[in-house]
């Protein structure tokens, strides 16, 4: 059962189309790949479905989540849903956290609006939490600016799987870390998905993160899906130049001695 | 780390000194009357121009009245409405910067433009017109300062809004599903804060000066009123004679301009959370 459908999602600014035409669902508890250049327009995508676009895009389409299309949802309405049911993860980690309060302050927070629990109650869900990712418990006291990068996108994971919702927006939350990091935050998210259930619809552009751990796969090119379907049979039977060329491209170890190519935009 | 601790140990020992010092002057200007012998006021021409004794430490000015008693008091005319008037500024341009700088389009661009205008005019010729127009007196001056002054904080304010408005933080905040206000409170406001505290500090001395100039050429405080900068002023003629009824007054502006200038460094460097980070 698909628990979010994109229907004919447009994006637009002041004069271009930024997203086309975009449809896409994402199935309960499967981790869903967008795969596409710098530019496709990924993460406004990710950004349209919880109304988190700058003032100066528009969104036109339709965005069901359950009974609930999010396009049309009030501030208030949309709010409820955001944290709760559907949570993200942002590639700039040092950015994501407010400098000035404790990882303890930021797991408050979200507590705080979502749940009716208790000082003590609250602290020991988050510390839990915090080992459930890999942490020390005393990272709840600690400063965003003391933790190394991995650390703090691990901090990002838990904090947005501590409610459990139905979907997390992973907007290429291993860039920014160096390869053995992000290796560990994938393997991480693969094994609390496993846990929680919850979808993933994980948005990158390199297909080795895909390759792995992804069901499904969609390609994504000038605001556009290209190529979609279940993971193997984009992968090892491409139709579009594009995401033949896009394979092609990724380095890889059997094939060292081949040229490698660009991929033309 | 050795090192790092004993520099922010140092540095904190020069914070409590600064807020000593600046706490004495404060508590000096409000508690002067307490401790006061003489009328800053009462006209005793048989004591005029004496020099320093027991009774009078600093001496008496023209008119024969204590200049320390008008000294200590001035600290209280002169600080008081310089932080009258700063609070004032304060109170009326960080709203109006908030609102710009969080609502945005054409409420920001109207905002800004009004700042914009008042922005346009140096202050001390808008306070010399406001002086010329409402009549002399310290109430007309303080209403020049403020008008001159809020302009700075809500441009300070605005753009801080702005710029992190922007950042990842606050998306995140968003999605946590907190309200604008809650974001504005918990997120940006302790931003604020820091950086309203740092020039209000600095803008302090600028006050102080511009209240102590314009009271100097007449159009601020009124005689007989202790004014340091009034003060100056009536010691003008007997610069030869009694040079010191001078300069008791021009070394308590240029300490308390000083002081407000260093606190605000010290203030700018403790709310800079890169130079946390740094050590």
């Amino acid at each position: 059962m698909s628990i979010l459908s994109v229907r004919q999602l447009y994006i637009m600014g002041k004069q271009n189309h930024i997203v086309k035409d975009l449809s896409l669902d994402v199935q309960e508890g499967e981790w869903f790949a967008l795969v596409g250049q710098s530019g496709s327009g990924k993460s406004m995508t990710a950004m349209a479905i919880c109304q988190l676009l700058a003032s100066n895009l528009e969104a036109r389409g339709e965005i069901w989540y359950g009974e609930k299309n999010l396009l049309t949802l009030s501030s208030s309405e949309i709010r409820k849903i955001r944290g709760k049911c559907l949570a993200y993860i942002f590639q700039d980690y040092q950015g994501s956290f407010t400098p000035f309060l404790t990882i303890g302050q930021h797991f408050e927070e979200y507590q705080r609006t979502h749940l009716n629990l208790s000082k003590k109650a609250r602290c020991k869900q988050a510390v839990e939490a915090l080992i459930s990712v890999g942490l020390n418990e005393d990272i709840y006291s600690k400063y965003p600016f003391q933790l190394s990068g991995g650390q703090l996108q691990r901090v990002s994971i838990s904090i947005a799987l501590l409610l459990e919702p139905d979907i997390l927006i992973a907007d290429e939350p291993t860039t920014a870390l160096d390869s053995v990091s992000s290796f560990k935050v994938l393997q991480l998210l693969s094994k609390l998905q496993k846990e929680t259930g919850c979808a993933i619809l994980f948005i990158t552009h390199d297909l080795r993160h895909v390759k792995k751990y992804a069901d499904r796969i969609a390609v994504m090119k000038d605001g556009a899906i290209i190529e979609a379907g279940d993971k193997n049979l984009v992968l090892d039977h491409p139709q579009h130049p594009y995401t033949r060329r896009l394979i092609q491209s990724a380095p890889s170890l059997k094939r060292s001695t081949c040229r490698l190519e660009g991929v033309s935009g | 780390m050795e090192l790092v601790i004993k520099k922010k140990s140092k540095r904190r020992w020069r914070m409590t000194v600064l807020f000593t010092v600046m706490a004495t002057v404060l508590a000096v200007a409000a508690y002067t009357l307490l401790i006061l012998k003489h009328d800053p006021a009462l006209v005793n021409l048989g004591e005029r121009l004496w020099p320093a004794s027991m009774e009078h430490p600093l001496g008496t000015d023209h008119l024969g009245r204590d200049v320390l008693t008008r000294l200590l008091l001035g600290a209280q005319l002169t600080v008081g409405y310089g932080l009258l008037s700063l609070f004032a500024a304060v109170i009326i341009g960080v709203p109006f910067g908030v609102i710009a700088g969080f609502k945005g389009g054409l409420i920001d661009r109207i905002f800004m433009r009004i700042a914009d205008a008042f922005l346009a005019f140096p202050d001390t010729i808008v306070a010399i017109v406001l002086s010329g127009l409402l009549g002399p007196g310290i109430e007309n001056l303080l209403l020049a300062i403020v008008l001159v002054k809020w302009v700075n904080y809500a441009r300070l304010v605005r753009s801080t809004v702005i710029t992190e408005h922007q950042k990842d933080y606050v998306t995140v905040a968003k999605i946590n599903g907190l309200s604008s206000f809650g974001i504005m409170r918990k997120h940006l406001f302790p931003h604020l804060i820091g950086n309203v505290l740092v020039l209000s500090s600095l803008d302090l001395g600028k006050i102080i000066l511009l209240i102590s100039s314009l009271s100097y050429i007449g159009l601020g405080a009124q005689p007989p009123a202790p004014e340091w900068g009034a003060m100056l002023n009536d010691a003008r003629p007997y610069f030869q004679s009694n040079m010191l009824l001078m300069i008791y007054p021009g070394l308590a502006i240029v300490f308390v301009v000083l002081l407000s200038n260093i606190l605000g460094d010290y203030l700018r460097d403790a709310f800079d959370v890169k130079k946390e980070v740094e050590s």
